[in-house]
This record gives C-alpha cells, sequence and structure tokens, in this order.
C-alpha cells in the first residue's frame, strides 16, 4: 500500500493557486461580461416579446439599467456580486444561483456516472492493448476508441435512442425519468438517483436509472476513447522500463508485473487525465442534454446565450471556470500527494 | 493480465446496466395527459407579460377568461365567468354578469374585483400584453375609470375610444391578457409595488381546472386536477408537459407511447407518424401568415415597380407544395383566412420574365445586391432559400443572415434590414382590424413615432388612404359595409403592393395518440385540456 503524509504537501503552493484562482476569475468575469454586452442580442426584446410597443421597451430597457454608461453598468454588478447576488435569469424570473443549484445537479450526475463508464472500460481497455501491443486486438481497441472519440455525439444519442431505446426497449427516452414519474419526488440534492433512493421511492429510482444509462454511456464514450490511449500509452512507456524487465526476470507473475509494478506508477498520470475529463464532461454535455431533453446546466447555458440573460451566462461562465480552476488546483494537490518528486 | 479477467472487469459496467433494466417501459397512465413540446418561448407564466404561444396553452388551463371562443369557429363566443354580457346601444359599453359559483385554487371567491383588477394590472404594469390594450386607448391612468366592478358580480369596461365593441369581446376571450387572476392571494406575494409581478412569473393563481404543481423553465410544467372547478372537474388528474425539443426523440415517445401529445415536430417525422395507426395528426390553421417583407426605408424597395417585380419573383406555389405542408397554407392576402372579409387569393406566381421587364423600368436592368434576414430554423430558412434563387433568377443578388428571433426581428423594429423572411400579423382575434392593425396600419411614419408593434410601420409603408378606411371601418356598425371596406383595403393593399408580401397562412400540426380523445386545439393557442380523456 502506498502511504502519504499530507503534511508534506506545500500548502503555500496551494495558497499561492487559490490566490491565482481569483484573480483569473475576476478577469473571466469582466471579459464575459463586456463581451456579453456587446452581442448583438437584445435583453429587452428577449423580455418584451417582438411585438411589444416602445414605450413598454423603454420601460423595461430602464429597468434592466441598460440605459447606464456600460462601465456603470459593469460596477453594479460587480458590487452585486460582492453581496452575493448574481441577479435574476430572464429566462426564469429567479436568482441565478438558485437556478444554476438546480440544473447543476442534473449535470453532475449525468457526468459522473460517464466518467465511471469511462474509467471502468477505458482504464482495462488500455492496460490490454498496452500489454498486447501490436496485436490484432490492439488494432481493434485503437480503431473503437478513434471511432468512439470522433463520432459525432449527437448522432451516436440519435442512433442509440433508436436501438436500445424504440427497438429494444432496454433503457428509457427522453428526459430523467419517465414523464408519468415526473415531480413524484421533491429534490433534497437536485440528483434524482440520490433523491429517490432517499424517498425510498424505487419505481422513480429504476426509472432514473434506466434515462441515465444511455444519455451517460454516450457522454461518456469520448471519456473512454481519451482515457483508453492515454492509458495506452502511460503503459508502454512503464513496460519499457528496466525495472519491468527485472520484475519479469526475476519471475513474478504477468498479472503482478502489470498490476503492482506497472499499472500503479501511471496512478498520477491517469488522476490528472480523469480529473480534466471530468471538467469536459461537465462543460461539453450540451448536446447530450439536447437529444435527451435533459435538462441541466449545458441546456440551461445555451438557451441563456440565446436570449441574451447575460446574468445567467456570466454566472454560468464563471462556475464553469471555477471548475476547471478547482479540477487543475486538485490534480495540482494530488499530484503532491502522490508523487514525492513533484514536492519541491 | 490474462483475458478472463479483463472480461470480468470490462463486464461490470455492462452487467450494471443489464442488470437493472427492466423488460417494458410505461406507457403513460390512464389519467395522465403526458404532452411533449419546446417551451423556448415560456419565459414567464404572468398573464401581463407572457405572449409566446405556448405559454398561452399553459395558462388556458390554470385560468379562466370572462368569455371563450369556440376552438374552430373563433368567431363564436360563448360564456365562461361571465353568464350574460350586453352592450350599450353606443357601442361604448360592454357590462358583464358573473357567476357566482366560481373560487380560485386559493379557496378565494372570484368575484367582479378580481376581474377588474386582473385587467387594470396589465395596464398598470405596461408589459409585453399592454400593447392590445392601449392600442384601445386604454392607458395606466384611465383603466381605473374604464374598468370596474359595480358590485361583486358585475363588471362594466367603458371604451376610452370608439372602437368596435365587439373587437375588445374577441380580446376578452384570446388574449394571453385576459386571464382572471385571484388579487387577494397574488397581492399577498407583492413586493416593492410590483403587483405580484415576480411571484406570477413561476406561480399561478387562477380559478381554471388545472392547478400549477411545478413550474422550470425549458424543463416541465405539471399541473394537477382542480377538484372544486366550477366546471365538471377534468377526468386527467395530471398534465405533464415536457420541454423537448428534438423532433426525432418526440417521435419515439410518441410511437412508444411514452407521451400523449407532441407538438413542435419536424415535417419528415410528421409524415412518418401520420402512417402509424396508433397516432393522429391534427392541423390547426392559426392567425400569423409566413411572408417575405421589404423596408421602404431603403430607396430600392420604396420604388413600387421594385416591389411589383418582387411579387413575381416569390414562388409562392412552389413555397407552399414543397416547404410549406404541415407548417402553413397559401395565402397571399394581408387579412387571415376563414373571416368574412377575406377576399380570394391573388393568384400571384413565379413570372421572372415580367419581373425582369418590371426590374428594367424601375431603372435596375441587372438587378442589385440585397440582404435577406431570416431565423435560421425551418421553415423560414428554406423560404429564404427558394427567394434568394428566384431572385437570382433576375440578377438580384441577395445575401442571406440568419440570426435569433431576436437579432431578426430587432432589426426589423430598428428599420434596419433590405429583406426579411419571417411570420407574424394576423393577430389573434378574428376580427379584420386584428391582421390589418398588425400588418397594415401605419399612423405614422416618422422615425420617432417608433411605432415598433405595427408591421407597417416597422416596414416603412404608409398609405393614408388606407390608414383612413381602417380607422372608418372599425367605427363601421353596419356588418355588410364593414365587410366591404376590409375588402376594400385589401384590394388598395394589392394595388398600392405593400411592403409584406403573405406566402402563406400558418398551420400547426399536433400529433397525439389515438386513444386521446376530445382533444380542441384551438386557433388562438387557448387550448384548453379540460374535457380530454383517454379511451384505451
Amino acid at each position: 500500500m502506498l502511504t502519504f503524509q499530507l503534511s508534506n504537501v506545500r500548502f503555500k503552493h496551494f495558497l499561492g493557486g487559490l490566490s491565482s484562482v481569483a484573480i483569473t476569475l475576476l478577469g473571466l468575469l469582466a471579459l464575459t461580461f463586456f463581451i456579453g454586452r456587446v452581442m448583438p442580442i437584445d435583453p429587452v426584446l428577449s423580455v418584451v416579446g417582438p411585438d411589444a410597443d416602445n414605450s413598454t421597451y423603454e420601460q423595461v430597457y430602464q429597468e434592466m439599467g441598460l440605459d447606464k454608461p456600460l462601465y456603470m453598468q459593469y460596477l453594479y454588478y460587480l458590487n452585486d456580486i460582492a453581496h452575493g447576488d448574481f441577479g435574476n435569469a430572464l429566462l426564469t424570473g429567479r436568482p441565478v444561483i438558485e437556478d444554476i443549484a438546480r440544473v447543476f445537479p442534473a449535470t453532475l450526475e449525468l457526468a459522473t456516472i460517464a466518467i465511471i463508464f469511462g474509467i471502468f472500460i477505458g482504464i482495462p481497455l488500455g492496460v490490454y492493448a498496452a500489454v498486447n501491443k501490436g496485436r490484432a486486438v490492439d488494432h481493434i481497441i485503437r480503431v473503437i476508441s478513434l471511432f468512439g472519440y470522433s463520432t459525432p455525439v449527437f448522432w451516436v444519442g440519435m442512433i442509440g435512442l433508436i436501438i436500445f431505446y424504440a427497438w429494444l426497449n432496454v433503457v428509457g427516452g427522453s428526459g430523467r425519468v419517465d414523464l408519468a414519474y415526473d415531480g413524484f419526488v421533491d429534490p433534497v440534492t437536485g440528483m434524482l438517483l440520490i433523491d429517490s433512493a432517499l424517498a425510498k421511492d424505487w419505481d422513480v429510482f429504476q426509472s432514473a436509472i434506466k434515462h441515465i444509462i444511455l444519455p451517460a454511456f454516450i457522454l461518456g464514450l469520448n471519456a473512454v476513447s481519451f482515457i483508453t490511449r492515454m492509458t495506452r500509452s502511460f503503459m508502454l512507456e512503464q513496460l519499457s522500463q528496466e525495472y519491468i524487465l527485472t520484475a519479469q526476470v526475476k519471475g513474478l507473475p504477468k498479472h503482478v508485473v502489470i498490476w503492482r509494478h506497472a499499472f500503479r506508477n501511471i496512478l498520477v498520470q491517469l488522476l490528472t487525465i480523469i480529473t480534466l475529463s471530468y471538467g469536459a464532461l461537465l462543460e461539453g454535455a450540451v448536446l447530450i442534454e439536447t437529444v435527451f431533453a435533459w435538462p441541466g446546466f449545458g441546456q440551461y447555458l445555451t438557451s441563456s446565450l440565446l436570449l441574451g440573460d447575460m446574468n445567467a451566462v456570466v454566472a454560468s461562465i464563471l462556475l464553469i471556470g471555477l471548475i476547471f480552476i478547482s479540477l487543475n488546483l486538485l490534480t495540482d494537490l494530488l499530484y503532491q500527494v502522490f508523487d514525492p518528486r513533484t514536492r519541491k | 493480465m490474462n483475458v478472463s479477467n479483463l472480461l470480468k472487469y470490462c463486464a461490470l459496467s455492462i452487467a450494471v446496466s443489464a442488470t437493472i433494466a427492466p423488460s417494458a417501459n410505461a406507457i403513460t397512465p390512464d389519467n395522465q395527459l403526458v404532452i411533449g413540446m419546446s417551451m423556448d418561448n415560456l419565459l414567464s407564466l404572468d398573464p401581463a407579460s407572457a405572449s409566446g404561444l405556448d405559454v398561452v396553452g399553459v395558462n388556458s388551463n390554470l385560468y379562466d377568461m370572462l368569455i371563450e371562443l369556440a376552438p374552430k369557429e373563433p368567431s363564436k363566443i360563448s360564456p365562461a365567468i361571465a353568464k350574460t354580457w350586453t352592450i350599450s346601444e353606443d357601442g361604448s359599453r360592454i357590462t358583464f354578469q358573473l357567476r357566482d359559483d366560481v373560487t380560485f385554487h386559493s379557496g378565494n371567491k372570484l368575484t367582479a374585483q378580481d376581474v377588474a383588477w386582473s385587467f387594470q394590472r396589465v395596464l398598470k404594469l405596461n408589459l409585453a400584453l399592454a400593447s392590445t390594450w392601449k392600442t384601445y386607448g386604454f392607458t395606466a391612468d384611465n383603466v381605473e375609470q374604464a374598468i370596474q366592478a359595480k358590485d361583486d358580480y358585475t363588471v362594466e369596461i367603458t371604451l376610452p375610444e370608439k372602437t368596435d365593441p365587439k373587437l375588445v369581446l374577441y380580446t376578452l376571450g384570446s388574449s394571453p391578457s385576459a386571464f382572471i387572476i385571484d388579487s387577494k392571494e397574488v397581492l399577498k406575494h407583492e413586493v416593492k409595488d410590483d403587483l405580484g409581478h415576480a411571484w406570477l412569473t413561476t406561480n399561478a393563481a387562477g380559478s381554471g381546472p388545472f392547478k400549477l404543481r411545478d413550474w422550470r423553465a425549458k424543463d416541465r410544467v405539471l399541473m394537477n386536477r382542480y377538484d372544486d372547478y366550477w366546471r365538471e372537474p377534468s377526468e386527467m388528474s395530471r398534465i405533464v408537459m415536457r420541454h423537448m425539443t428534438e423532433s426525432q426523440s418526440l417521435r419515439l415517445m410518441l410511437e412508444r407511447g411514452d407521451i400523449d401529445i407532441a407538438m413542435g415536430m419536424s415535417i419528415p417525422d410528421i409524415e412518418a407518424l401520420k402512417k402509424d395507426d396508433n397516432v393522429r395528426a391534427e392541423a390547426n390553421i392559426r392567425g400569423t401568415l409566413y411572408y417575405v417583407a421589404v423596408s421602404m426605408k431603403d430607396p430600392k424597395f420604396s420604388n413600387k415597380k421594385v416591389r411589383e417585380a418582387l411579387r413575381y419573383l416569390i414562388d409562392y406555389k412552389g413555397i407552399n407544395d414543397s416547404i410549406m405542408p404541415n407548417y402553413g397554407v397559401l395565402h397571399q392576402r394581408p387579412l387571415k383566412l376563414g373571416l368574412d372579409a377575406t377576399l380570394p387569393e391573388l393568384g400571384y406566381g413565379l413570372n421572372v420574365k415580367k419581373a425582369k421587364a418590371l426590374l428594367a423600368e424601375a431603372g435596375y436592368p441587372d438587378g442589385f445586391k440585397t440582404s435577406i434576414r431570416v431565423l435560421s430554423q425551418l421553415p423560414f430558412i428554406n423560404i429564404a432559400t427558394s427567394v434568394q434563387s428566384t431572385l437570382a433568377q433576375a440578377g438580384i443578388d441577395a445575401e442571406i443572415i440568419t440570426g435569433t428571433g431576436n437579432q431578426v426581428y430587432g432589426a426589423m423594429r430598428e428599420r434596419k434590414f433590405e429583406m426579411l423572411v419571417g411570420r407574424g400579423g394576423g393577430g389573434i382575434e378574428p376580427h379584420p382590424h386584428s391582421s390589418l392593425r398588425s400588418l397594415v396600419y401605419n399612423p405614422d411614419n416618422s422615425d420617432e413615432a417608433k411605432l415598433t408593434n405595427f408591421q407597417g410601420w416597422r416596414t416603412g409603408f404608409y398609405s393614408p388612404e388606407i390608414n383612413t378606411i381602417i380607422e372608418k371601418a372599425l367605427l363601421e356598425k353596419d356588418t355588410q359595409k364593414q365587410i366591404e371596406m376590409y375588402q376594400d383595403v385589401q384590394n388598395l393593399y394589392d394595388t398600392q403592393i405593400g411592403a409584406i408580401f403573405p406566402i402563406s397562412q400558418m398551420v400547426d400540426t399536433v400529433l397525439l395518440r389515438s386513444d386521446v380523445k376530445h382533444y380542441e386545439g384551438h386557433q388562438a393557442a387557448t387550448t384548453r385540456l379540460r374535457e380530454v380523456t383517454k379511451e384505451r
């Protein structure tokens, strides 16, 4: 077993990372805000509709503070944020933070199941391909992973629905549960699998599993391919090292050499690519959410963009930034925990 | 690593799905109606601001109106909350006698005070749906005088300006602003004198056959039956509306019986489903028109000869035959189909030779360059492509600029466009004035007037002669004479060649499972689900 002392980790370095997070987020905030304000989408029109008369338009324009100079709007916005107020969304009329708290768990749930698929399928495939380098099976795995990486998610989603939902009837259709179960379980965590289990409503739980498997699997395909390819190349590098040859010469069983020696040494690298894939899944679920009518963060962000709903867009982009930065920091931390060489 | 280990490992994740996937999907329960539809325009449920057709469909089941218009015969008015109504001799006052047995979902009694408050609120808030009322002369200042509760069950509306009271009745029976709100309940949630606007955006306080259980933007609307409804309570105990934009997904779910009703599907999917015995299609003609519009602020299009040439450069038949099935039916008049005053079709068609001659006369023998703004969605983009290719035959090089509704209609509101393919006008009321006010009428063509709700102003089409007839016709009490005047307007619009070329009257095709009965799609989108049953 590997044991590590957290105290060995350089917390100063970590804290330095946190301050750079704040600066990065502020930059991101300013950039998104100003880009949003110069976009050729009129948020007032989204509120009043195309047929409203001018007096209504002017009234809403002023209510939204758009008559003020851009820098003033930004200062007001910063002031509100400093007080924890990200404003209300045009789309829902509710505070943006509440909206995000509602839609994000749906995406989190989807991406988490997707990354689990990615890990449990990608890693063994990658290891297997590396161990059998150059053989037919290696080529097959590489072709499959190339296919998984390059096929449009939207198309695979549609085909998946036709085969597994319409023909074989083994998974659910669009949405997070069968529509007739919609609203049966009150949200606690926002993740339906957990909420329905907490409520002990096993019909909803079963329906939720049926509905999440296909979109999560298809969303996870990219991650599977990425993880497979990376695992293969990490393993190949390890397998060519001298210590592996030594172990083999010592007569250790093959599985011990592969799993205890080689695989253990690629764990840190794997952690990095898994966290990065996870971040990409959280942010990149837009198309899958559209195909499967999954009411998640991706759909929310897209709809907000099309409406010119800048409160929602800025807050969403900040969240994405935060996720990526946090995952990077986490990776950094994990490196230091697991790999003594990176502790300076 | 041996193969069997790997297989065991890989099989783990597959086994998970295999063991938990039950063999059959649930068909929708007998007492629930499940609807798949796009909720893209569903931004608010507040009857003062929610203007999209989707929201009308939702609110029509949460709220009641004073009167209702028949689904297929919208000029037929039937009583609802108002038992009877009378119009004064001079047509300036309408008095409604209300039912006394109606309670809101909160348990409060519905009274005339609620009715007056609901209508006054629309004007006081001055949000999207105040526009129609303002065209009748109602303002935030005069509305308390104009709309009054005379006693608990009598409401009197005094028209601030002379107009056709029938038109006002039609608005009361079809406008999304005409829902009656529980004033006591809403005022409990008032914030900063907003008359409950923030609260009503996501909540409802009506007396309709269904109570709002949950609305999540771009996700779902859940409604439960209101057991104390003043009519027979609905057979459906729950309505589930789900935001679904993917036509293929809608089709699969409808085929499988996971949804009962699907709206907003693509044409290939509609056509495919028409062959399915378990599904039936219902086409509803809507009030709006698909059109090609030009801006007469552009010197080229202010030239009547150029507009006349354009009239011959649109392949009306080709567009309607190949692009519009299930979206619309051929129509070339600014007045919508089905009204007594609507004249027969004009029979214009593609005639490149004639168009070229007209362009030469106008001083453009080699055509010109222009742009067509259009929504990047079907069928708009296909209409624009067709128009682009037929314009090219006469040497007109039109660049297509796609965008969202916001961008396309935003440019039109600012009168900053050249050509545009769009949909609009028609109005919801089954009255010629409703169509003409929206598409043709333009009392002041100056930029400062900013009559952005009139498409006549947006396109810069200004005809004092037509304006006068429209104004006079509205006050004409002799029905036959009024019809003739509206026919005159159509003929004049044709000879003066307006800036909007209607192509097709909008059709909305809804797909239903065959066992869903008594669903009647409403022309004004106020589709009421209270009588829907399932016969299995």
